[in-house]
Formats: C-alpha cells, sequence, structure tokens
C-alpha cells in the first residue's frame, strides 16, 4: 500500500472527519530537516509550464493560470529537506535539459505536442520526479482558488447535510 | 506566604481550585459555580477566545500556506507531535511545544498535550457513547486488576444530566452495551451506509451500525440556542474551533454559564506544579503555580481541589506533590499511582468500493461518522480474547484526492478529477486494551522541562490480548464489508502506539480498597479527601467505546458529592 492509498484509507476510517485541506497537507511528500535551497525566477515559470501540462486549460483554466508554481516553490522550499529540495530541482533541470536535447529549445518554448512528449517520457524515464511533481501540481491546483472554484465545486458553508443527494447534471467534484 | 498581606491572601483564597479547562475542568467549573462556590480554574495554556480565537476555521483552502503540511521547521520543535496528523499547519497553535517539556520513551508513546485554555475539547473527536455494565462488570467477571467501584446505574442519571445541556446527536436503539443517550436528532447516513447497514443487519444477526453519536448540535435546544450556541453547519472543520458553536467545547458550552455567575477566576499560562499537603489535617491546602510567561511563582488556597489536568497531567501533577506522609506522590498508598496505563488499539479494518448508484451524491461535509457497536463476547458470540472492539468508519464519494492510474496527466485527467468518482465505505476498529500493572509512566526528576516540572517517562505496550483482538478487527471487518456488497475489499493494520487514540486513561484509578486503588467511587483520593480527580486518569479500565462522555457526566457526579460532603463538613 503507498502512502496516498494509506491516507485515503485513514481519512475513510474517520467517516471523512479529517478535513481535505488537512488531507491533502497529510498527503504531502516524506518531510524532513534542514535549510532550503534558493529557486530562480526560470525554475519557478518552468514549473508553471510543466504544472500547466499535467492540469491543462480546458473548459476552465489550468494550473498555470492557477499559480500553481507559487504553492509548489513555498512547499518545496518550508516543507522538504535540504537533499529532497536539490533532488526535486535536479529532476526539474533533467526535464530540461532532456527537451534541449531533443527539441534544441527549453521546455518553455516547446509547442503543445512537443511539451507533452516530455512529460510523457519523465513519468517512465524520471518517474520519481514526475510522481512528486504531479503531486504538488494537483495538490496545488485543486486547493488554488481558481482549481476550487472553476473546476470543481466550492461551497463552505453547507448548512445541512444529504447523503443521498439527487446529483445535478454536471455536477463536480466538491472542492472540500 | 509570610509575606503577604491580608488582602492578598484573600486575593489567592478560593472555595475550589480546578486543575485544567479541557472536558473535564469545564464540567467542574460549571457545576462548582453552579453551586454557589467561588472557583479559580488553572490552566497550563494560553488563552483562546471563542470565536474570535479560532483564527484558522474560516480559511479557505488557498488562504493556508501549505495546506496543512509541516514545516521541516516545526518536524524540528514538535518530534513527539509530528509523526501523527492532529499537529499540523492549520492547528499549530492548539498544541504545545514539544521543545518545551519533551518526555522520554521507554516504549513509544503518543502524547497530544494541548497549548489552549479548552484543552482538548477544542480538537477532540466529539464522538459520544455512554458506557455499560458490561464495562463496569468487565474487570470483576475476567477476575482482572480491580473492580470498578461504581455500576451504570450509578452514573446513568449524570449522562442524562450532562448529555441535555452538551446536545448529543444520535439515533435510539436500545442495546444493553451502549446504551441511548439523550439525544437531538440523529445525522443522515450517506448513502452507501444506508445500504451497507441493510445487509449487515440482515447477515449478521446481532449486530448493527448507526450513525456516530456526536457532540455536534444537529438540532439545537432552546437552552441550548439562548447559550449562544448554533446549530452544525456542516463544513467538517470542528478541530480548528466552531465559529457557530456548534459542538461541544469547554468554550461554547461549559465556560459561559460558569463566567455568568460572577464566580469564577480563570487563570491561562498557569502551569500546577504541586498539590500542598498539610498533615495536620490530613488534606491538601493549595496548589504552587509557576506562571508559564512570568516564570513567577504563586501559590492559591482552596478547600476543594479538582484536578483535571487530563490522564498523564494530572498524575504528574500528583506525583510531584510530595511530602514525608506521600513521598511517592500525593494520595499514592497503594503504589498503583503511574500503573495501568490505557488508550484504545486502533488503525486496523478494511474498506471496499461500492459499485454503481453514481446518480446519488452527498450535499454538507458531514463531521462525524459510522458506528457499529461491540458484539463479540456477547451471548453466543466468542472469541480467544476478553472484552472486544467497536467499529467507527463511514462512507462517502471520492473526490479530486483520489489515487487515479499513475502516471496519468493532462485534460481526460483533470476531467476525472473533477468528476466524482465511486462510493467507498470503511470500517475501521477501537479495541479495549487492559490495565496492566506493568503498562505504567513515572518520573525523570533528575530533568525539569521549561517551567521545572520532572520529565514523564511511559513504558507501556499492547499485549497478547490485544494483539489477538486485532486480527477480528481487520478480518471482520472485511467480512462484514464483503457480504454486504462491497467490491475490492482490502485490509490493513497500520499499528498502533498507545496515546495515538488520544483516549488515554488509567493510572490513578478508582476502586473499592485503598490498598489497591487511588480513588474511591466519588473520584476521591482515599487519602485525601478534598482532592478529586474527574478525567481520564480516574478510569479502571478502558471500555472499547469513547470514554469523553463518561469524563463528563463523573466530574458533575464528583462535584455533587464533593459540595455534599463540604456542606456536612466531611472535606
Amino acid at each position: 500500500m503507498n502512502r496516498r492509498d494509506a491516507i485515503e484509507r485513514i481519512t475513510l476510517m474517520l467517516g471523512g472527519v479529517l478535513a481535505a485541506p488537512l488531507m491533502a497537507g497529510a498527503m504531502g511528500e516524506k518531510l524532513n530537516f534542514g535549510p532550503s535551497v534558493n529557486f530562480t525566477p526560470d525554475q519557478e515559470a518552468l514549473l508553471a509550464e510543466v504544472a500547466d501540462v499535467i492540469i491543462p486549460t480546458t473548459g476552465t483554466p489550468g494550473a498555470k493560470a492557477a499559480g500553481v508554481e507559487k504553492f509548489i516553490t513555498r512547499v518545496v522550499r518550508d516543507c522538504y529537506q535540504l537533499d529532497e529540495q536539490k533532488k526535486f530541482y535536479d529532476g526539474l533541470a533533467r526535464l530540461n535539459k532532456d527537451s534541449t536535447d531533443t527539441y534544441g529549445k527549453g521546455f518553455a518554448a516547446l509547442d503543445a505536442a512537443q511539451k507533452t512528449e516530455i512529460v510523457k517520457r519523465s513519468t517512465t524515464a524520471d518517474k520519481p520526479f514526475f510522481v512528486q511533481m504531479k503531486g504538488l501540481t494537483v495538490t496545488g491546483y485543486f486547493t488554488s482558488e481558481i482549481g476550487a472554484t472553476k473546476a470543481l465545486d466550492y461551497l463552505p458553508i453547507p448548512g445541512r447535510f444529504d447523503g443521498s443527494w439527487p446529483m445535478p447534471k454536471g455536477q463536480k467534484s466538491w472542492a472540500i | 506566604m509570610a509575606n503577604l498581606n491580608i488582602d492578598a491572601v484573600k486575593d489567592m483564597s478560593y472555595d475550589a481550585i480546578i486543575i485544567g479547562s479541557g472536558v473535564s475542568g469545564g464540567w467542574a467549573a460549571k457545576e462548582l459555580t453552579a453551586k454557589g462556590l467561588k472557583v479559580l480554574m488553572l490552566e497550563k495554556g494560553k488563552n483562546l477566545e471563542h470565536v474570535t480565537g479560532y483564527e484558522n476555521a474560516l480559511k479557505a483552502p488557498w488562504e493556508t500556506e501549505y495546506n496543512g503540511r509541516l514545516t521541516v521547521k516545526q518536524k524540528e520543535t514538535h518530534p513527539f507531535l509530528s509523526r501523527d496528523y492532529p499537529y499540523n499547519e492549520m492547528t499549530e497553535k492548539y498544541w504545545m511545544n514539544d521543545s518545551d517539556a519533551p518526555y522520554e520513551e521507554k516504549k513509544r508513546f503518543d502524547w497530544f498535550r494541548p497549548n489552549i485554555v479548552g484543552g482538548k475539547s477544542i480538537m477532540w473527536g466529539r464522538q459520544s457513547y455512554r458506557w455499560s455494565d458490561l464495562d463496569f462488570e468487565g474487570n470483576l467477571k475476567d477476575g482482572i486488576a480491580v473492580d470498578w467501584p461504581i455500576r451504570y446505574k450509578d452514573i446513568a442519571p449524570w449522562y442524562s444530566y450532562v448529555e441535555k445541556h452538551v446536545g448529543i446527536s444520535g439515533e435510539k436503539l436500545g442495546l444493553p452495551q451502549l446504551p441511548d443517550s439523550e439525544f437531538l436528532p440523529p445525522m443522515d447516513m450517506y448513502f452507501v451506509e444506508k445500504e451497507v447497514r441493510k445487509r449487515l443487519e440482515k447477515q449478521f444477526p446481532g449486530r448493527t451500525m448507526t450513525i456516530g453519536r456526536v457532540a455536534n448540535l444537529s438540532q439545537p435546544t432552546k437552552i441550548q440556542l439562548e447559550g449562544g450556541r448554533s446549530p452544525c453547519q456542516y463544513r467538517n472543520k470542528c478541530s480548528l474551533g466552531c465559529p457557530y458553536g456548534a459542538y461541544f467545547s469547554t468554550q461554547s458550552s461549559t465556560l459561559p454559564p460558569a463566567v455568568k455567575t460572577g464566580l469564577l477566576t480563570l487563570r491561562p499560562d498557569s502551569v500546577v506544579r504541586e498539590i500542598v499537603y498539610d498533615p495536620k489535617t490530613s488534606k491538601a491546602t493549595g496548589v504552587k503555580v509557576t506562571d508559564a510567561v512570568t516564570m513567577e511563582q504563586r501559590e492559591y488556597m482552596a478547600k476543594i481541589i479538582f484536578v483535571c489536568a487530563s490522564t498523564i497531567g494530572s498524575t504528574l501533577v500528583l506525583m510531584n506533590s510530595t511530602s514525608d506522609r506521600f513521598p511517592n506522590g500525593l494520595g499514592n498508598d497503594s503504589g498503583e499511582l503511574g500503573h495501568n496505563l490505557m488508550d484504545h488499539h486502533f488503525r486496523t479494518g478494511a474498506s471496499g468500493t461500492w459499485e454503481g448508484d453514481l446518480d446519488k451524491y452527498y450535499f454538507g461535509r458531514r463531521a462525524n461518522g459510522i458506528y457499529v457497536p461491540r458484539y463479540q463476547n456477547i451471548g453466543n458470540d466468542k472469541r480467544d480474547y476478553i472484552r472486544g472492539f467497536g467499529y467507527q468508519g463511514g462512507g462517502g464519494r471520492q473526490g479530486w484526492q483520489r489515487n487515479v492510474a499513475e502516471l496519468s496527466f493532462g485534460a481526460d485527467f483533470k476531467e476525472e478529477l473533477t468528476t466524482p468518482g465511486n462510493w467507498t465505505m470503511g470500517f475501521g476498529g477501537f479495541g479495549e486494551t487492559l490495565p496492566y500493572h506493568e503498562n505504567h509512566m513515572y518520573l525523570n526528576k533528575a530533568k525539569k522541562d521549561k517551567w521545572g516540572m520532572p520529565t514523564v517517562v511511559f513504558d507501556a505496550d499492547l499485549r497478547e490480548n490485544e494483539h489477538k483482538m486485532r486480527k477480528d478487527m481487520m478480518n471482520d471487518a472485511a467480512e462484514m464489508l464483503e457480504k454486504s456488497g462491497l467490491k475490492n475489499v482490502k485490509t490493513h493494520d497500520n499499528g498502533s502506539y498507545l496515546g495515538m487514540a488520544i483516549h488515554e486513561m488509567g493510572t490513578a484509578r478508582m476502586g473499592r480498597d485503598p490498598k489497591t486503588s487511588v480513588l474511591n467511587g466519588n473520584n476521591q483520593l482515599h487519602a485525601v479527601k478534598n482532592v478529586f480527580v474527574t478525567d481520564g486518569a480516574s478510569m479502571t479500565s478502558a471500555s472499547c467505546v469513547n470514554p469523553s462522555l463518561t469524563y463528563m457526566a463523573m466530574t458533575a457526579r464528583a462535584v455533587d458529592f464533593a459540595v455534599k460532603e463540604s456542606k456536612k463538613k466531611n472535606l
């Protein structure tokens, strides 16, 4: 059982008592001790590009529009041990290098099909980075204001509970 | 005290002192002031104002920094608390800084120490159940530990009394092993839970599943509304503090009536170091306190002392209260102080998915689960261990957090997560841990915390009876879910360390004989008649049932006894 499964199960055990944001927190990567590495504006911009391939703009805005890269750099800076931080940014650099080696230009400059190809390759060539990046992107996006209110249905104060609610057409997952 | 003038002594003197402001302390304050006593409530943690103090309660997910994640810094300062989910970004301010008072583990013990007025009544799980004679007669029938000095009939009226004030929502079942409370209307079950219940009750005669009995106001009574409380808004953010006062906490429920009497003085930031004993009268005269912020030392005096500092906290104060008469801790003639440490063991069970019925969803976030009352070792159901377990758990529909194909990404992946997934359902057992003398806490007096208190050392573990029980907790869950129509049922046992359930009990047990117990049937120290311990420390066995409601009832009962005794000049 992986960590995500375990957390989902624990949440289930508690009858959903663990609030969604807390659950997202519990599902965070391994946390440890240590100072932080500096990241550049270029790295942050690159994170936005990769995140936007994982969660693109469709009928609703995607990860870049939601500013997911800010969440990712903040979590990596404050919640990751130094060597984990380095590993993460090394993974990002490898992805960009793959882009340069393959297409002769950085990831940000690729067209949509090329970006998808590079990310797809990372799922096998650099799975640990991909899984980590995907996890951060998903949490960052669906808990952002855009993700929670546009891609999902956000209802801060329901006021009542109905466990067999007839689902309206087009109903999205609840944000929290 | 020699340098104090008369007025100052008067300011330092009360009819009663309460150590702690949590579930038990809050009840002691409400009851003692209602009976006209001038009361001082001392809380080790900082003040937490009702409503305005709950800073994170109304935050949207995007208004948090890390979505609940712990930072590297928090892990560093909170090496014990950061091992489990209750301590996180959102609840940081409610818990004590481990670094201020590290403890020692001969065996791992998860000690959740709050740092606020209200104690764990702010972050508690709110599951509220009566215990029964299955629990109170258990030790006698099994010939273990010591007999409880009370029976269900002794405490039943006090359950009713506190329930009418607290507000417990739930469903009447008429079960002898889980007596009904004075209920507010039950919360609704999820669709999948209703389906499972029907099948479970048919397939397994003698077993049932009900909605959790929870201290949230489904429909407040006139008294509760007049007390400033509102109905539950189904936000499921209870552990952050409720701005609606919709669940029971000291702040929402017991503090307002106590304050209203004008008889309560509440002092946060007050670390009680010891209870002062006077050998001439054989009574306690007061407490010694260190101000948590200024480190200033004070002494307060009172005729009655209620120790409600939580299971470990209360016993720590008693153990640290030594004198010629009580060299091993106040009231510790039996040598049982610190022993018989218990908690519920849990984190094992099963879960599965329900196929179909995707045209139904849920509305609102129910801060409650379901409950399967204990059925083992009842009637013809015999097991290879004594006592038993109940299940907590529940259903729901998967949301965006669910695990879909690990390597998928892009538009289809996004679309999938924005659409509700399958209905799911799970059971997690909560099992009774026996009161073993060997399971104990003691003090390392050579090592002091920030306020000069000795370090607590834990040496307690689960044993054979619990390990056997855990197998059934896992396998029965899977069997019931499978026979109730769930698919893809998976079992789990994530291991359970004592303390993790935050149902720690024992260490100053009640009993009939002063030679083998610390407290009598009125939560009164056998040897020091004006000192009462009414929190988890007093418990003689652990049951498998959540304990907080029982602390409330026992506290109200003990206050009634104490005040009557005081009037008879017996204290």
